[in-house]
Order: C-alpha cells, then structure tokens, then sequence
C-alpha cells in the first residue's frame, strides 16, 4: 500500500475533480417534494448546516446563501427553473477567501421521478483546475440529510451534521 | 432493467472486489473518464472494465454521464456517505477519525 492511498477520502467526498464533479441519489418521494425542499429557505437549512438559501426562484432572478445572524456562503443566479425538474444556477461561493478566489461555477440540479422515489442528480462543473475541495466536498454530506427529512422527517444526527447544526 | 432502489448490500458487493476499487482510485484521481481511458488503469480487458464498471453503475457509485460523443464515468461518494451516516458515524467516528489519523501521522514520518 502506498501512502496516498491512506489519504483517499470517499468519507468526505472530496475526490478530485476534472472540471465537474457529480452527485446522484434516490429519494422515496414526489418531485414536487423535492423541489419545496430545495427551494423553500427553512426547509433547505434543516440539511445545509443551517444556511439559508433565498430567491424568487424565477429564471434570470439571484439566489442568496447564507447563515442568518452569520457570514454568506454563495450568491448566483438562476440560469433555468423548470419546476419541479430542472434548476441551473451560477455559484459564487463566499465562505472564504479561498474560496471566493475560484471564481463562478455551475449547479445543476436534475429531478428525475423513478417509480415510488426520484433520482437527484446534483452536477456542479465549470469548476476550476485543481479545485478547491471545499466548493463541492459537502454536497454528500447534504444530499444525505435531505434524504433523511423527506423519507424521516428527522434531521441527521450524525457527529458530522450535529458539528454544523444551528444551536 | 435500471434498478433504482439501491440496496446497500449492492455497495458492500461491489466495494469487496479490489479491482472495483481500483475502477474507483482511479476515478478519484481523475473524474469524467472514459472507458478506453480507464482500460489503460487496470490490467484488465475491455470487457472485464465494462463488467465492473457495471457493477459499479448498479450500486450507484459510479454515475456515467454522455458529453458530446463520449460517455464518462464519475465517482458518485454519496452512497459511501449515506454508509458512513447510517452505519460508521454511529459505532466509530470519534474513535475511527482519531486512529486514523494516528496511522495516517505515523505511515506519513519518515
């Protein structure tokens, strides 16, 4: 075994990346659903490490991201919504100057119904050369909780998700 | 027929095959690759790729996605992630993270 092999991290999602990086998941729910939960401020916070995310959801409109009472997190547009399926939007992120200094990416979010679920396919690409893990790493962690509170109802507990939870 | 109801027997399955796990390391080192590509990472023919790539695909840790002509293959780590939150975090994360990184720290010292 080599040593870099020690330091591979699926745990964390950080694989590098070309230039897209891809993040799919089934979800036992209504595309409708789906789509509240990604667009609705107080129900995306309860699986974003309590950030907010506010818009009028309308193409060509700005979204906006951030801890309330605390720092932004990203700021973009919406370059296609078609609910309850398709939303394509610009992605600044703002929680750090690292990050702020690799620029405009791309999030795609694709809502496909399969059966009883929906498939939820997360793209994020446009990313830079050598990027910054920290842009895409917590889409995983996220995809997981938003699965827990549409098929729970109950938020994730795991030390992980509790370390970023709002007190 | 596509399944769409992953069961996570089907990602330990497929996690269990060292050369699957190749597949994946060589994905994580670079994403979006092609078959032809991934072929040259593994002593292995088109066929036996194509087979675990498949395996691969039905468990959900590699999405393949069409970009002009070409068909590239991504490592999706959610599937490890929803593993990780439903069985590691429970039993091991305090413990598991702190050994790990004390392996990590002394593989690492020369």
């Amino acid at each position: 075994m080599t040593t870099n092999v020690t330091t591979v991290s699926f745990a964390q999602g950080t694989a590098p990346v070309g230039d897209t990086a891809v993040f799919e998941i089934f979800i036992k729910t209504t595309p409708e659903r789906l789509w509240e939960a990604i667009t609705d401020p107080a129900m995306r916070a309860k699986y974003s490490f309590g950030v907010e995310t506010r818009s009028d959801w309308t193409t060509g409109s700005s979204y906006h991201a951030r801890v309330p009472g605390g720092i932004d997190i990203a700021q973009g547009e919406n370059l296609v919504v078609e609910p309850p399926r398709l939303l394509v939007q610009s992605f600044t992120a703002l929680w750090s100057d690292d990050v702020k200094a690799q620029g405009t990416t791309r999030v795609t979010w694709e809502i496909e119904p399969v059966g009883d679920s929906c498939r939820l396919t997360v793209v994020h690409d446009q990313l830079p050369e050598e990027a910054n893990a920290e842009l895409y790493g917590g889409w995983p962690m996220i995809l997981s909780g938003l699965k827990t509170l549409l098929e729970t109802g109950q938020l994730l507990t795991t030390p992980g998700s509790l370390m970023h939870a709002q007190g | 027929m596509v399944t769409y109801r992953r069961d996570v027997d089907e990602v330990f399955k497929a996690l269990a095959d060292p050369t699957r796990r190749e597949l994946l390391d060589a994905l994580f080192a670079q994403d979006g690759q092609t078959l032809t590509a991934l072929e040259e990472r593994v002593p292995m023919t088109r066929f036996g790729v194509m087979k675990h790539l498949k395996v691969l695909e039905e468990a959900g840790l590699v999405v393949s996605r069409k970009r002009g002509r070409e068909k590239l293959h991504f490592l999706n780590p959610v599937p490890i992630r929803l593993i990780h939150d439903r069985w590691v975090s429970k039993y091991a994360e305090p413990w598991a993270s702190a050994l790990t990184e004390l392996k990590t720290q002394l593989e690492d010292t020369p």
